[in-house]
């Protein structure tokens, strides 16, 4: 089964020195060699104060451009992994290095594409929702969403690489690791009002491309963050 | 059919097990169980109670199972069938009765880290224990709706997410364990210190958490800390009859009479302890508290010096300003109440002790012993402002008026 693993943490202050970014990237390295085998997509996630925001939905989207609120937790990249359960899921979310300062949410998807295109520059669409809208999947308002997505899937058509819907946040874990020690906790990093319930990943000319169709999900919020290309997965 | 509901509740938890490996799932295992025992209620008055009743229930509990994952299938026919033949294989080559390790591959799922501790407690009182949702309901004041929704919750994590039913991975056991024993800890002390509710109930969780500690150590009989957690629990729970008076009022330990202390208990848990040896987590230093007062002839006669090492035990194992506070009290049975009241100034303005009735108690009740009334009298004041349960509160009042009278 396969788990998308959302990477949150504090937003870092001013520009890591060669050094730390260094060390940061060596990390990654390391963790990539670990868990190779069952990695099947990620990547780190461009600056927060990048990020775009939209709301209102396709019909009467509202953009905002980044940053966003201060001091919240802000999303620094995402994996998706392939495992036989939820304690191997974690075994590996576990060893991203962003768990020792922020948290790692690890959520059941609701099945999994592999895009077939390379993933480099491209975007992520993040799709939240407050946690009391997310449905059930097999749900009748689970179906009719599935017939939105599948209109937004024909009318973005090439632009989407992959994408998924994830399970409701009451099966989604978050891992920390503190002082060594993996501390895990029943559903989503914060007690937010709005909670990831799935992803695309979208490629577009330049931003506005991507803007235009983020804008065309239907979600009640989408925030769109470019990819850094850098994992190379 | 007396022995019916001992039956029940010694073959529920296995029974559930087995069928849930079985079938991989938790809701389809504990409704064809229940779904045996009702029918279990229905034919052995009549036809007697089978030889092996566990054997049968769990016989009975998998065709139940069987049809219904027929049923629901929502295949075509041809799929159905299937379906239901690879089910009939593998049910021929399952053993008929259930196999111990069915049952601890529960308890580590259901005390599962990715699920909330109250979901793990409320899971393992259905799913192992086998009481009904009213009845845990009941048992932690809580609604049956919301208990009724935490396990469905619960349950449906564990099939969405899919944890899986096992035992971790020989690495991963010394962290996962501690959630195990936490977990049956908390069926101990949900009864043990819960001061609400009718004792029926406060008396079958703490039954239970005798049994389930006790179980633990048979299946995993290498393991010292649930040793420890078991000589904890049979320790306390020795005293159960003895810490509230007939009125439900709380007997404080130096006023409970020791010759009601059950006897049985002490000595298993003294024999647990003795197995314990080794044991790296919190629970030995606090099962080696109970078992000085435990053994202590009367209360003059504690083994304050004993006391105080296993407190400096178990705050360098899981430092907390309870304990801090605690270990107070024993410095000031051993070296006198000043050094008590000073041990307990030296914890610091910690902000949660500040807002804890009991420390404020526990420092009125050091200088009570002081004869410092009026400041004792001032302390127990603060205590009663800063809440606590009703009976804790009774308490309070009743020393306070002592410190005026």
């Amino acid at each position: 089964m396969h788990y998308f693993a959302l990477l949150l943490g504090p937003e870092p202050s001013g520009e890591p020195d060669a050094a730390a970014a260094a060390q940061i990237m060596a990390a990654y390295q390391d963790f990539h060699t670990a868990a190779g085998s069952a990695i099947r997509a990620g990547d780190a996630l461009g600056p927060a104060a990048d990020a775009v925001r939209i709301t209102g939905g396709p019909a009467t989207p509202t953009v905002t451009d980044g940053p966003f609120a201060e001091g919240a937790e802000v999303a620094g990249g995402y994996y998706v992994f392939e495992a036989d359960n939820l304690d191997d899921a974690l075994e590996i979310a576990r060893q991203i290095p962003a768990c020792a300062h922020g948290g790692v949410e690890v959520w059941p998807m609701v099945g999994w594409e592999a895009p077939t295109r390379q993933v480099r520059n491209d975007w992520l669409a993040l799709l939240l929702e407050p946690p009391e809208k997310v449905c059930t999947p097999t749900t009748e308002q689970w179906e009719s969403g599935v017939c939105a997505h599948t209109a937004f899937g024909e009318a973005a058509g090439e632009h989407i690489l992959a994408g998924a819907p994830l399970h409701p946040p009451s099966m989604a874990t978050t891992v920390r690791v503190r002082d060594g020690k993996a501390i895990f906790t029943d559903g989503p990093y914060a007690e937010g009002s709005e909670v990831a319930n799935g992803f695309y990943l979208l490629r577009a000319a330049d931003r506005d491309e991507a803007v235009a169709l983020a804008s065309m999900i239907p979600a009640s919020a989408v925030e769109l963050h470019q990819l850094t290309g850098i994992s190379e997965l | 059919m007396s022995n019916l509901d001992g039956v029940f509740r010694s073959e529920w938890g296995p029974a559930v097990a087995a069928i849930a490996r079985w079938s991989g799932d938790l809701d389809i295992a504990e409704d064809a169980v229940q779904e045996a025992f009702a029918d279990a209620l229905r034919t052995w008055p009549r036809d007697g109670m089978p030889e092996r009743p566990g054997a049968w229930l769990v016989r009975a509990a998998r065709n139940r199972a069987l049809d219904r994952m027929r049923r629901e299938s929502g295949r075509t026919e041809r799929e159905r069938t299937a379906a239901y033949e690879d089910g009939v294989a593998r049910m021929e080559r399952t053993d008929v009765y259930p196999v111990r390790d069915d049952e601890l591959r529960m308890m580590f799922t259901c005390a599962h880290p990715a699920l909330e501790p109250a979901s793990q407690l409320a899971l393992t009182l259905r799913l192992i224990s086998g009481l009904t949702v009213a009845e845990i309901a009941r048992a932690l004041l809580q609604s049956e709706a919301a208990v009724g929704q935490r396990i469905t919750r619960a349950k449906s994590k564990v099939r969405g997410a899919n944890i899986p039913l096992r035992v971790p991975p020989a690495d991963r056991l010394a962290e996962r364990l501690p959630h195990v024993l936490a977990c049956i800890y908390s069926v101990f002390t949900e009864g043990y210190w819960s001061t609400a509710g009718p004792s029926a109930i406060r008396d079958d969780l703490c039954d239970e958490g005798v049994r389930l500690a006790g179980e633990l150590c048979m299946l995993m009989p290498d393991s010292p800390d649930a040793q420890a957690l078991t000589a904890l629990v049979l320790l306390h729970d020795s005293r159960r009859a003895t810490r509230v008076d007939a009125c439900g009022a709380l007997v404080p330990l130096d006023e409970q009479d020791r010759s009601r202390w059950n006897r049985i208990r002490i000595e298993q848990g003294l024999a647990r302890l003795r197995n314990a040896q080794g044991a790296a987590g919190a629970y030995l230093p606090q099962a080696v508290i109970a078992a000085v007062h435990a053994t202590a002839p009367r209360w003059e006669e504690t083994d304050w010096t004993l006391i105080c090492r296993a407190y400096d035990r178990l705050i360098a194992i899981a430092d907390s300003p309870m304990g801090r506070a605690n270990r107070a009290v024993a410095i000031g049975f051993r070296d006198g109440f000043p050094a008590g009241l000073r041990a307990l100034d030296d914890i610091g303005d910690e902000a949660r002790l500040a807002r804890s009735p009991t420390v404020a108690a526990i420092r009125a009740d050091l200088l009570r012993r002081m004869g410092r009334r009026d400041e004792a009298a001032q302390w127990y004041r603060t205590a009663l402002g800063l809440g606590g349960s009703a009976p804790a509160q009774a308490f309070i009042r009743r020393r306070l008026a002592e410190c005026l009278g």
